[in-house]
């Protein structure tokens, strides 16, 4: 376990260090992402502790960003000058976001299942929707 | 002789310096959230991280411990959010095969919800009047708050802020993705969890996990991939702009 510790640690760092040096514009957790993916990719498995790793941190993902949630106490004063614009584009924007996201993949879905001869019954309600 | 309210302000001033109480509160107050949301079965509106930031905020309020201070000792839980984006890796990992087969969908999925996401949002705060500000720092809402706030800087907005609306939209994205998902009767895992980490990124992934190991795996795909794309396209096309006008 101590090794897939170490394992994430060593990809995260190389991340940071690649966005300190200004080499890549990534953030780095996100290099140490695509790192550790490239890893497992050229291994071809996963080693079994850090299955067990990434499913016990991954799990309580939802409470690493608490911290910084918090934050929105202390923004208060800005956030209520323009809330009604900020408001409706984050609710709005988001609901737009993913509805168009959804129905667009939803429509490529079924039109590649339906050349491959095949229509998912669940999905054909989606459909229809999205041609209102 | 110290009167209460001097003694009870001193001990909390003392003990607030330590990050035991703020990581210990911060767990607490995210099972106890965790329980609530369970006892709601799960719903969407019973998210586990506003419920905790919500606990939290009255918490801070209620002992007058500051915002900055009670973040200090926090950090721990707030250093552990690299690592878990560098292990979504895993999740990743374990459906290659799946996504593989959906590279379409995805890449069709980013090409359509990277620029309506960041559109949408600019645009209603525009019509509705927002400063030009408000408007930068609300352009990379949808992307992971890492990337977020090296956007923010790039394109001239004010990266504390857009710390603040990238957790107000993850947050919406989370409540709102299920039920959009319903509404529009999608029940395929890989197209929701494709949504939810365009339009809301680590905390929609969060909410993603919880519907299923492939929704999780998408939607933490969908982050990555859509914050890189963000981080490349958005301060080239504010630079256009920029010029243009």
């Amino acid at each position: 376990m101590l090794e897939q510790i170490a394992r994430v640690l060593c990809w995260l760092c190389v991340g940071e260090i690649a966005a300190r040096s200004g080499l890549l514009p990534l953030p780095a957790p996100v290099t140490g992402l695509i790192l550790l993916y490239a890893e497992l990719a050229f291994r071809g498995k996963l080693p079994e502790d850090l299955g067990v790793l990434a499913d016990r941190l991954l799990q309580f993902l939802g409470m690493l960003f608490v911290p910084a949630g918090v934050g929105v106490i202390a923004h208060l004063h800005v956030l209520k000058t323009e809330a009604l614009p900020i408001l409706a584009a984050i609710v709005g924007g988001t609901a737009i976001t993913l509805f168009v996201t959804m129905v667009v993949a939803n429509l490529l879905s079924v039109a590649m299942a339906k050349r491959r001869g095949q229509v998912p019954a669940k999905l054909e309600g989606a459909v229809s929707d999205a041609n209102l | 002789m110290p009167t209460f309210s001097e003694l009870t302000s001193l001990t909390w001033a003392s003990f607030a310096e330590k990050p035991v109480l703020e990581t210990g509160a911060t767990v607490f107050a995210f099972l106890v959230a965790t329980r609530i949301a369970r006892l709601g079965g799960n719903h969407p509106l019973l998210n586990p991280t506003l419920l905790a930031i919500i606990l939290i905020s009255l918490g801070l309020e209620a002992t007058r411990i500051p915002y900055e201070t009670y973040l200090h000792g926090a950090d721990v839980i707030h250093f552990m959010l690299g690592p878990a984006v560098v292990l979504l890796a895993v999740p990743l990992f374990r459906q290659r095969a799946v996504i593989r087969a959906s590279a379409r969908l995805i890449a069709v999925g980013l090409a359509v919800g990277m620029p309506v996401g960041i559109l949408s949002a600019v645009g209603i705060a525009w019509a509705l009047g927002a400063g030009p500000q408000t408007i930068l720092s609300l352009a990379p809402k949808s992307v992971t708050a890492g990337i977020a706030v090296g956007i923010s800087e790039q394109i001239g907005g004010l990266q504390t802020l857009t710390i603040v609306l990238v957790i107000m939209t993850g947050i919406t994205g989370a409540v709102l993705g299920p039920i959009i998902a319903r509404l529009a009767r999608i029940e395929d895992q890989r197209i929701v969890g494709l949504a939810m980490g365009i339009a809301s990124h680590g905390i929609g992934t969060a909410r993603a996990l919880q519907i299923g190991e492939t929704a999780g795996a998408f939607s933490g795909l969908a982050m990555g991939l859509n914050g890189i794309l963000t981080a490349i396209v958005l301060p080239l096309v504010c630079g256009f702009l920029g010029f243009a006008r």
